[in-house]
């Protein structure tokens, strides 16, 4: 069975760019994206410097981490080993950037729809080589069937060490490198002194993009222009705090894939899928008796899953809005990937919307026994709302610090914390007595001591690898720092605790003020999570 | 479909195309009609038919192979690829090749003849047409011509792209007007090479080779960058070890298994230093030394006194270079003298397998830095490795320029605006003094044409060409022939848009490696147009809009300057084939064909095509080496009739006939040798001599302008390199390729951190450069890639225009304002860099780099080398962090000190104006459209 790969001989290129435009040419990739480019990085102290190139591509994956991600199966494997792409499919979700841990993908800014190198399939179907291949002056990338033992790739692989970016993601990556160097290969190990300048570029780099044009009397060295992850990287290699090994040219990067949509999705879905989990509970311990009748079926029965579904429709939306192609927001069903946990989320989230409105006809209908019924499956499904999550974000493969095994917890104790606000401040309106007062002002007071530990133990913990460090540290220390020590530590998780335990003493003042601290506590919860998304996202996959 | 049949493509000469599993090409037999895959469509198979007609590139002068893809649908070109049947560039290309397709799709280009609407520079401008054009011209040329003033017509070339199409045209016009770029790029490597072979380029057979040595960055760019980087890389892979000499980590040097960051101007030390150590450990090539060096002539002029024997002359050569110890050598250059001894030792090693260049770099840069080559070739001597496999040939061994019909005779005129009484030995022409030789009232130009030539941007001193071109007293028609616009066609009286690499007619030769080939460049439309049985008078009828062709455009201007034929001109526009009627190019390139390349009839009739066909076909042809050897021409023994009323001279062994040196008598067989006067290779330059530079007659070393003595980063003075060059660009050739620009397209000024520490700044920074005429203002890029000391930054980047939208492409320049004070100072601002705009093209919306470089030639002043003539590029500077007044991208120059500057550098020519023979130069050196013999002598 033929099986495609590149080999790409490092010690015979030359860094000229050919194989970058050559692919620009075949496939008319527009300005600012790119399917392969080549990166510079320079290492040591003259005159011992050198400057070290390295061609970057889709690494046709065996076991590629974006078709599993991909919701409309637009990204497959195919037989002969090429991983290819259907734009007519593709709604530009953008998971699979996500998933790979190469940074082979974009967005193809005239189809919004996500494309990458393809082996130039159509080129291969009728025999021909890659356009970069036939291109490059120096035969330094090398295609063909490695399964055949008469090619000259197969020979290749049989005699020369080789090595492929990122072994450790267990992708079973198919561009398989000669003579590369490692601070070339691995992107945490080299550094670029300013993201808007390369050693024969000055550009505007996606991210930095409030900075409308670059000011002409003034340094390129602005707080808005300084690398945020300089004063860290590379950790490894360093020498009188210099770093080792630079990045001296590379293409602007694609910018963060995602952002608030995303990061207000995890809140607005924790409340979402919270506050019906929570009312479930306090329903089974409060309600069980008979008593869901009049202020327990207005904040239980009713105002929950007003509370939830409302929330709920908002995740589906912000969803949506957060594809490149909203109008095929239904390929995620007509298109289904059964091995996307896109998919299964949105089904997840689509049923507990229903439950959520069952439960709320039953509710506002009177038939307040169904309520009984529907408790166990609205948690279930309120609980894989809230976590499945952490198995989406699992099959983020690219991005390893939302690859931790603290996350489904931690989405358990959001979902917790921001349901037992809500229900308190519906609680602080609707007054439906203190045992439940209590009980909301205790659930929230636990569940935000659990969620700062957990937190703390995911930020300063032991780190997985170095990516997740970086990551860690950019929330902690760097450019994240305000924004988690104050909103997230301090305002929505140390106030809202102090204020929670002075409510326990002072009975009368319970709801509002649980009510007050839930508002902080929600504001906590939505400061972690942009935290968390844009952190998750800072460390360069290339 | 069309699936490729494995394993069944063959190159005519045999050789197997494909080794592997997966094709480089469509076999041609399916080039007419190939079907293949929409890749935007792709995975639905949605068929597009090309038609698939050869080329070449027209960015760099390597002239590699282009296959155009010619989409039948819309009839346009698709895309370029490369030509697997092209000998030097084998299918494959560097960035700039497939980036064609932007600057023929560019938003920006011109597409109709312009002509100026206000004053010169004001930038007005409106559509004319070539009949206006062509009338204007040839008027003014006819009138010049009848009034005897064949010094008042200029042709002014970047790089030509073609080979000896405009000689031809301007020896029928009988005018001494050729100008050329050659001494901002080339001359002095060219004098010195040409001292020792009378060759004046070096071609490496780098594959051979056990031993490379560069002193240039052909990975990455250079004569032939793309087909020598292949060679190179080829000959490193087989276990040849690669050496670098350049103050700067090129791309090239960091491929290098050696880096040697020698201190600028140092190099023909190093190298020296390297002869010696050849010549005192006896690994030289002691055979090939006395057969073919002319040390009979040296010990006869300089040591008559002592025996005249090899053996004595290999003792007086280790005296004579005693000094160039590795310590001297080191301490010149800054290299350890370990790696100077090792490198000489791996040189001799390699032998006759020793391949060495230079082109430009530090022969560009220095004053005396023709004599880095003229050290370099001594290498090659010494290891007896001129024109082995694996050694370093004499480029017209590699070479091959067809001849046309009917050659003009040549013309009785001696242009001294080209080739001045100062400058006797210049290589090209001096073409750098230009606007001062105007201003000086040496002459004026009745019509001047720069055709692919940005002096304004390109050359020092560019205000200076601004004063020349709006001077109407100086230039009275000026017309700038170019695919693009440029900072130069801005001045122009017209602008007239000619084809790119897929858009016109061109022969070419390069000498890329051990081998002879010609590439075809073919308007590909046209072609596509024709073959399809519709007929194409011009060419700018199949081009986009007007664009036309320079060979056609010569044609026709030629007719109408001479329309009866009384002028003699007109005959050789004549066709050769129905004689009375205008040629046409297609038979000016038939006869050719036809006629003047060995192999190529018969290799055509093989195929059962014409000569023409078959190059229209494959787009390149190689002559078989038994048609025309490449390797040692110099030992081809000369025919018995040859040497028929030949003289023999007993000393030397040289042979001569008619008074014109024919060949060389060694150990008693007669060789062609070398075209030097002494039919070898002239160690001993006798000619230097007689040309009042006795101290030059052997390889030596000159201490350059920017001497490491002269330079004391202490005091805030620097040594900046200026001409350095990028993989993605070709000079103002590439600002309308997105695809390049999208890569490159800043030149900050690169500095060491040591040098950046004691000024104060670190990367990003704005720093300014003073010059000795002027400053600019850049950011600085602090790394470890370039020697301490010394600051660099690239060509290429640092492209204007003074129009919002109009001018340089907007892909690649920064809007400027210019201003002239009164007290004659010159002022650039950049009033916006490079910004996203709106076109039919949505990626220039999308453009993303801002800064576009800082002009820094406009503030160098001119440094004509006395000798060779060439501008000796690199500049002793000042660099400091930026006045608070400074912004990125500032320029001011002082145009008075520019003058002053010029005038301190003639003073140091010998000019040889009252020689006996009343020779203007030496009669045997190269000269570029060379005049009849008569015009070498001066009029008494």
């Amino acid at each position: 069975m033929t099986k495609y790969a590149f080999v790409i001989d490092q010690r015979k290129c030359i860094g000229c760019h050919a194989c970058t435009v050559a692919c620009k040419a075949e496939h008319d990739v527009p300005i600012g994206v790119y399917r392969t480019w080549v990166k510079y990085i320079e290492k040591g102290e003259f005159p011992n410097s050198r400057r070290y190139f390295l061609v970057n591509r889709c690494n046709h994956c065996d076991d590629a981490p974006c078709v599993a991600i991909c919701p409309t199966k637009a990204l497959y494997k195919r037989k002969d080993g090429i991983v290819d792409f259907d734009s007519s499919r593709c709604i530009g979700c953008k998971s699979c950037m996500q998933a790979c841990p190469y940074d082979a993908l974009y967005i193809e800014p005239n189809t919004h729809t996500a494309a990458k190198c393809n082996y130039c399939a159509h080129r291969t179907e009728l025999g021909l080589e890659p356009a970069c291949v036939v291109v490059c002056p120096e035969h330094a990338i090398i295609a063909g069937d490695m399964h055949n033992p008469q090619s000259e790739i197969a020979g290749l692989l049989a005699h020369e060490p080789v090595r492929t970016r990122k072994p450790e993601q267990g992708t079973g990556p198919n561009v398989y490198y000669i003579g590369a160097d490692e601070a070339a290969l691995n992107p945490e190990s080299a550094v670029e002194a300013l993201p808007h300048m390369t050693m024969w570029s000055t550009l505007l780099k996606p991210g930095y993009e409030d900075e409308n044009d670059i000011e002409k009397n003034t340094s390129l060295r602005t707080l808005k222009t300084i690398n945020p992850l300089k004063p860290y990287a590379p950790l490894s290699e360093t020498k009188d705090g210099k770093p080792t090994a630079q990045i001296v040219y590379d293409t602007p990067k694609n910018s963060a894939p995602w952002g608030w949509k995303v990061s207000t999705y995890l809140g607005t879905k924790s409340i979402g899928a919270g506050t019906m989990i929570v009312a479930t509970l306090a329903l089974a311990l409060f309600g069980l008796n008979g008593a869901i009748t009049g202020v327990m079926n207005a904040l239980l029965g009713i105002g929950a899953p007003i509370i939830g579904g409302f929330f709920i429709a908002l995740t589906l939306l912000l969803l949506v809005a957060d594809l490149k192609r909203p109008d095929r927001a239904l390929f995620l069903v007509t298109k289904a990937n059964p091995t996307s946990w896109l998919v299964w989320g949105g089904f997840l989230l689509a049923i507990f919307g229903l439950l959520e409105a069952a439960w709320f006809l039953a509710a506002i209908t009177g038939f307040v026994n169904v309520l009984l019924w529907l408790l166990i499956p609205t948690a279930l499904f309120g609980i894989g709302a809230a976590c499945y999550t952490a198995f989406l974000f699992g099959q983020a493969e690219g991005r390893d610090f939302w690859q931790g095994p603290l996350l489904l917890p931690i989405l358990f104790v959001q979902a917790f914390l921001a349901g037992s606000a809500a229900l308190s401040l519906l609680a602080w309106a609707l007054h439906p007595g203190n045992s439940i007062d209590t009980f909301f002002t205790i659930s929230l007071l636990i569940a935000i001591i659990v969620h700062v530990l957990l937190i703390f133990l995911e930020v300063f913990g032991p780190h997985a690898n170095n990516h997740v460090a970086l990551a860690a540290r950019f929330m902690s220390r760097g450019g994240l720092q305000g924004i988690f020590w104050g909103q997230f530590f301090v305002i929505g998780s140390v106030v809202p605790l102090a204020i929670l335990i002075v409510a326990l003493f002072v009975p009368v003042a319970q709801p509002a003020l649980s009510g007050v601290a839930s508002l902080f506590a929600l504001v906590g919860l939505f400061a972690y999570e942009h935290c968390f998304v844009v952190a998750g996202q800072i460390v360069p996959l290339s | 479909m069309n699936e490729i049949p494995l394993k069944q493509h063959f190159a005519p000469s045999g050789e197997q195309m494909t080794v592997r599993d997966l094709a480089s090409c469509p076999p041609p037999e399916k080039w007419d009609d190939w079907i293949e895959y929409d890749a935007k469509a792709w995975p639905r198979k949605v068929e597009k038919h090309y038609a698939i007609i050869p080329t070449i590139c027209f960015n760099c002068e390597a002239a590699c192979g282009l296959l155009a893809y010619i989409d039948k649908e819309s009839g346009s070109v698709k895309k370029f690829e490369g030509n697997p049947y092209h000998p030097g560039s084998r299918g494959r290309n560097c960035a700039k090749g497939p980036a064609t397709i932007n600057q023929v799709n560019d938003s920006e280009r011109i597409l109709y003849p312009l002509k100026r609407a206000g004053r010169r520079g004001e930038g007005k401008w409106q559509r004319t047409t070539w009949n206006e054009v062509l009338e204007r011209f040839a008027t003014k040329i006819r009138a010049a011509i009848i009034e005897g003033r064949r010094d008042e017509v200029m042709y002014h070339v970047g790089r030509p792209g073609h080979d000896g199409y405009m000689e031809r045209v301007l020896g029928a016009w009988g005018v001494d007007g050729h100008n050329s770029h050659t001494n901002v790029c080339s001359s002095a490597a060219r004098f010195g090479y040409q001292l020792w072979c009378g060759s004046d380029r070096p071609s490496p057979d780098y594959a051979n080779a056990r031993f490379i040595l560069l002193i240039s960055s052909h990975l990455e760019t250079g004569h032939y960058f793309n087909p020598q980087a292949q060679r190179i890389i080829e000959g490193k892979m087989q276990g040849a070890k690669l050496a670098v000499m350049d103050p700067r980590l090129s791309n090239t040097a960091s491929m290098a298994d050696y880096w040697l960051p020698t201190w600028p101007g140092s190099e023909a030390a190093v190298l020296l230093a390297m002869a010696r150590i050849l010549l005192v450990e006896n690994l030289f090539n002691r055979e090939y030394m006395r057969r073919w060096v002319n040390w009979q002539e040296y010990m006869a002029a300089e040591h008559p006194g002592e025996p005249q024997t090899f053996e004595r002359f290999i003792e007086l050569l280790i005296d004579l270079y005693a000094e160039y110890t590795p310590a001297f050598a080191a301490h010149e250059s800054g290299l350890p003298e370990e790696t100077i001894i090792t490198i000489a030792r791996q040189i001799g090693e390699a032998g006759t397998a020793f391949a060495a260049h230079t082109w430009r770099a530090a022969c560009a840069g220095n004053l005396g830095g023709w004599q880095v080559a003229r050290a370099l070739w001594f290498l090659s001597v010494l290891t007896g490795s001129i024109g082995t496999p694996g050694g370093t040939a004499p480029n017209n061994w590699n070479k091959f320029v067809p001849a046309p019909f009917l050659k003009p005779r040549p013309s009785e005129v001696w242009n001294e605006l080209l080739f001045p009484p100062e400058y006797p030995l210049a290589n090209y022409e001096m073409s750098i003094l230009l606007p001062y030789f105007l201003r000086e009232g040496r002459g004026k130009l009745a019509a001047y044409f720069t055709r692919v030539y940005n002096p304004v941007w390109t050359n020092p001193d560019g205000t200076s060409w601004i004063e020349m071109l709006t001077n109407e007293q100086q230039v009275e028609l000026h017309a700038a022939l170019t695919p693009v616009w440029s900072e130069t066609a801005w001045y122009a009286d017209y602008v007239l848009p000619m084809g790119l690499g897929s858009e016109r007619h061109d022969l070419m030769s390069q000498e890329t490696h051990a081998a002879r080939w010609i590439g075809y460049r073919q308007p590909v439309l046209r072609v596509y147009r024709e073959r399809n049985g519709e007929p194409v008078r011009y060419t700018y009828e199949a081009n986009p809009g007007e664009v036309w062709e320079e060979d056609e455009f010569w044609i026709e201007l030629s007719w109408r300057i001479d329309p009866d034929g009384s002028l003699g001109i007109r005959q050789y526009f004549e066709s050769p084939y129905c004689p009375g009627t205008k040629l046409s190019i297609e038979e000016y390139y038939r006869w050719i064909f036809e006629n003047s390349v060995p192999g190529l009839p018969e290799a055509a009739a093989r195929e059962h095509l014409s000569p023409l066909e078959y190059m229209r076909k494959y787009g390149a042809f190689e002559i078989p080496q038994h048609k025309a050897p490449v390797f040692t021409l110099n030992e081809r023994k000369l025919a018995p009739s040859d040497l028929q009323d030949a003289q023999v001279d007993e000393a030397s062994g040289k042979i001569t006939r008619d008074g014109a040196a024919t060949g060389v008598m060694i150990d008693g067989g007669a060789y062609e040798g070398f075209p030097t006067p002494s039919r070898k290779l002239e160690f001993y330059s006798a000619t230097m001599k007689e040309w009042g530079w006795p101290e030059y007659t052997i390889p030596g070393y000159i201490r350059s302008h920017v001497h490491r003595s002269t330079i004391d980063p202490e005091r805030g003075e620097y040594l900046l390199i200026p001409t350095f060059r990028l993989p993605t660009l070709i000079h103002t050739r590439s600002g309308n390729a997105r695809w390049l620009y999208e890569i490159s397209n800043n030149n900050p000024v690169w500095i060491h951190p040591v040098d950046a520490g004691r000024i104060g700044v670190e990367t990003g920074d704005l720093v300014r450069v003073t010059t000795e005429i002027g400053y600019f203002v850049n950011r600085a890029w602090v790394a470890e890639s370039i020697h301490p000391g010394i600051v660099a930054c690239s060509h290429h980047l640092g492209r204007w225009r003074l129009h919002t939208d109009q001018g340089t492409d907007r892909w690649a320049s920064a809007q400027v304002e210019l201003k002239r004070e009164a007290d004659e100072t010159w002022h650039m601002r950049q009033l916006q860099g490079i910004m996203p705009f709106e076109s039919g093209d949505p990626d220039s919306a999308r453009i993303f780099w801002r800064e576009g470089g800082v002009h820094q030639n406009l503030t160098f002043s001119v440094h004509p080398d006395p000798i060779s003539g060439m501008h000796c590029w690199h500049q002793k500077v000042t660099v400091e962090a930026a006045h608070p007044e400074d912004a990125y991208g500032n320029v001011y120059v002082d145009p008075r000190k520019a003058y002053q500057v010029y005038q301190e550098w003639l003073a140091m020519t010998r000019p040889q104006t009252n020689r006996p023979d009343g020779l203007r130069r030496p009669l045997w050196m190269i000269r570029p459209y060379r005049p009849a013999a008569s015009a070498f002598k001066r009029e008494t």
